[in-house]
């Protein structure tokens, strides 16, 4: 098939990109190397794509291209391109979530329109529930986001949902939960661990230590994206977790016990827009999309872990300053 | 690997969303309306970022 992958140097989109290689797809990938990370980190990341023969990429801000020519004769689009990051979502910044979140992902569904798509793949978030559901969280649950990014995400899906009920868009909205594992963005949790305690750091840790995340490993995400992909019905919403839910303090005894190493933990306060508590009710995925989640937390932690001591050595990650 | 010159069809100017040209050693896309060139970087990546987009010195450059 001809694809489309937004963001497709990305933490999730690069791995997503190598998957619909391997499947002998043809992919386009379309990124703009933001500086919100250090772009060489996204170089890196899509470097084993850049090899194949079947992969394009243009390097560019996706308001700038012909969005309609862009999908046109594609038969999927995943739409992964998004301003991430909720604690820098407050303030002025927003509206950099506004322009990339909401106003790039409906032009990119208006220009889906002639496209006659099989799907229309849209990464949503486990930040658009916020606290006031029930764990785990079900996919109906009333959502109020606590967070700026999570209410620019709740819009993109509104807009997808839309876009299916007026305009045939095939659309099909993927909520991950706290994705992690090799290629990481800096910003995460796991990766920050992991580098301050090879440069003999404290690790920043926000709030108490008791809230709880529903961790994925990306390759579940990509599974769970690549059947979505294939056999969702356009319209529908699924959540994507990992199937366990931990609290940050067993994560810091998980890496204590992978890397060795022990940990001397900065308190850094709670956070505006962080949600207490995350936990998927994946069953819907389970039952509809044939979704299992392969990974533990400690193996994937593991995975992370060699992929981050390589990563540095090798000089794709520059150092921590 | 090479430029994919199918890309030409969906890539647009990014300052005035106007027509480009490729240049004839596939090194570089050009909007004469701008007068900017867009660099294509290794393995074919063209990089249509308007900060990072070089004068348009020669006018008679060689486009298709």
């Amino acid at each position: 098939m001809k694809i489309l992958v937004t963001g497709a140097a990305g933490f999730i989109g690069s791995h997503l990109c190598e998957r619909l290689l391997q499947d002998g797809h043809d992919v386009t990938g379309v990124d703009c190397f933001t500086d919100y990370y250090p772009p060489s980190i996204k170089r890196a990341n899509i470097d084993g794509c850049l090899r194949q023969p079947r992969f394009a990429l243009i390097e560019t801000d996706l308001n700038t291209v012909n969005l309609t020519e862009l999908v046109a004769g594609k038969e999927l689009v995943f739409h992964l391109a998004a301003q991430a990051g909720v604690r820098a979502s407050w303030g002025r910044d927003f509206q950099i979530y506004t322009e990339t979140n909401i106003l790039l992902t409906q032009r990119l569904l208006e220009a889906a329109i002639p496209a006659r798509l099989n799907k229309f793949i849209y990464a949503s978030s486990s930040s658009v529930y916020g606290d006031a559901v029930q764990i785990p969280m079900t996919e109906d649950a009333v959502l109020r986001p606590v967070s700026p990014y999570g209410v620019s995400k709740l819009a993109g899906e509104h807009l997808a949902a839309l876009y299916w009920r007026n305009f045939g868009v095939p659309t099909v909205s993927l909520r991950f939960f706290t994705v992690y594992g090799p290629r990481q963005r800096p910003d995460m949790a796991f990766h920050k661990f992991l580098r301050a305690i090879l440069a003999g750091r404290q690790l920043p840790l926000f709030g108490d230590g008791q809230q709880t995340r529903d961790f994925t490993f990306v390759s579940d995400v990509i599974d769970a994206a690549v059947n979505a992909s294939l056999i969702a019905a356009p319209g529908s919403v699924f959540n994507i977790g990992g199937g366990h839910r931990v609290t940050m303090q067993h994560v810091l005894e998980l890496i204590e016990r992978i890397t060795g190493k022990q940990l001397r933990v900065r308190a850094d306060g709670e956070q505006k827009g962080d949600m207490r508590h995350t936990a998927a009710d994946i069953s819907r995925a389970r039952d509809l999309l044939g979704y299992a989640p392969k990974f533990d937390l400690e193996q994937g932690l593991a995975l992370e872990w060699n992929w981050l001591q390589q990563a540095i050595s090798a000089g794709a990650l520059p150092p921590l300053t | 690997m090479a430029f994919n010159k199918q890309l030409m069809d969906v890539l647009a100017c990014p300052k005035c969303k106007g027509e480009l040209h490729l240049a004839d050693d596939e090194s570089s896309i050009i909007c004469k309306a701008c007068k900017l060139v867009y660099p294509i970087r290794e393995y074919g990546i063209p990089c249509m970022i308007i900060e990072q987009a070089l004068p348009l010195e020669n006018e008679e450059h060689q486009t298709r």
